[in-house]
């Protein structure tokens, strides 16, 4: 017994000498806050998979407010979840607008292809924040009826765009063709 | 024994047609962009509601093939003649008689409209025979 006591001691007095109380405090605190805050890396939230989405659609959870999140696969505009909004909602202020720009894209999750329907928020000047164009499935405008490059706020009371939802509409029977 | 099973069969059958229809889905993504799930249309687009005022008129039927959303939408002969048979029912109550065919629809499409306004306007006023 008294000579574990003598170890411990030697150790005590030995650390004691070596480190100040400053540096054991500091890394201590580095320990500790640096573990809480280990969930919060992409590379936690990325295994996090099978989340249920705000319109109740499982699939990773992802980051709504970056262009590569999987429904955004077919957008031409700024995200409305950088701009005050959601994927789903428009930033106050705005109007949803009537008619909309309609694709499919495939949820990585299960494999499945959804309906996405892009509905831009009219009636406040351009958001400006995260520009996305991936408008994947465009065809240029002599293809009129497969062509995003249109002001979709026509259909709204204000034509001023400010930024674009990413909806789920339903699962699709099949991809949005490519011809 | 017998009546179950043939009452069963017929049922597997009639799912079967269903999940294979596509009429909902290429509405969806072909025409509710502008149209609206509804049919409402907005300010800028018709109404699918204004198809009941041409429903029996003469030239109506050749009228739904012809107008560009429909004649220019990117889907096959069958699957736009499925698609025109299913919206005419749900919009204006009755199934186009006789439906719709491929060969029909090919037909037609390939004549699109270059004043589909127009064209409503002659069948809407045109004299009844």
């Amino acid at each position: 017994m008294s000579r574990l006591d003598r170890w411990f001691e030697l150790l005590s007095r030995q650390s004691a000498r070596r480190v100040s109380r400053r540096h054991w405090l500091s890394r201590f605190g580095t320990a500790l806050v640096g573990g809480a805050t280990l969930p919060l890396l992409p590379v936690a939230r990325a295994a996090d998979k099978h989340v249920v989405g705000e319109d109740g659609v499982k699939g990773p959870e992802g980051d709504p407010t970056r262009c590569e999140y999987w429904r955004h696969c077919a957008i031409d505009g700024f995200l409305c979840s950088c701009c005050g909004g959601s994927h789903t909602a428009c930033p106050p202020g705005t109007e949803m607008s009537p008619v909309t720009w309609i694709g499919t894209c495939r949820n990585p999750a299960d494999g499945k292809d959804y309906i996405i329907s892009y509905n831009d928020c009219c009636g406040k000047t351009f958001c400006g924040r995260c520009m996305c164009n991936r408008n994947e499935g465009e065809r240029p405008l002599y293809h009129w009826y497969r062509n995003n490059d249109l002001n979709w706020c026509g259909g709204a009371k204000s034509q001023t765009y400010s930024c674009s939802t990413a909806i789920v509409v339903k699962a699709a029977k099949e991809p949005q063709p490519e011809t | 024994m017998k009546v179950s099973l043939t009452a069963a069969l017929i049922l597997l059958a009639a799912s079967t047609v269903a999940a294979d229809s596509y009429e909902e889905h290429d509405y969806t993504l072909n025409c509710s962009g502008c149209h609206r799930m509804n049919g409402a249309g907005s300010s800028v687009v018709p109404s699918f509601d204004g198809m009941r005022d041409l429903a029996g008129k003469p030239g109506s039927r050749e009228y739904w093939i012809r107008v560009p959303g429909a004649a220019q939408a990117p889907l096959t002969d069958e699957r736009l003649a499925a698609l025109m048979n299913w919206l005419l029912k749900r919009f204006t109550d009755e199934a186009p008689e006789p439906p719709y065919t491929a060969s029909e629809v090919a037909r037609l499409r390939r004549e699109p409209l270059r004043d589909p306004v127009g064209e409503r306007r002659r069948i809407l006023t045109a004299p009844r025979r």
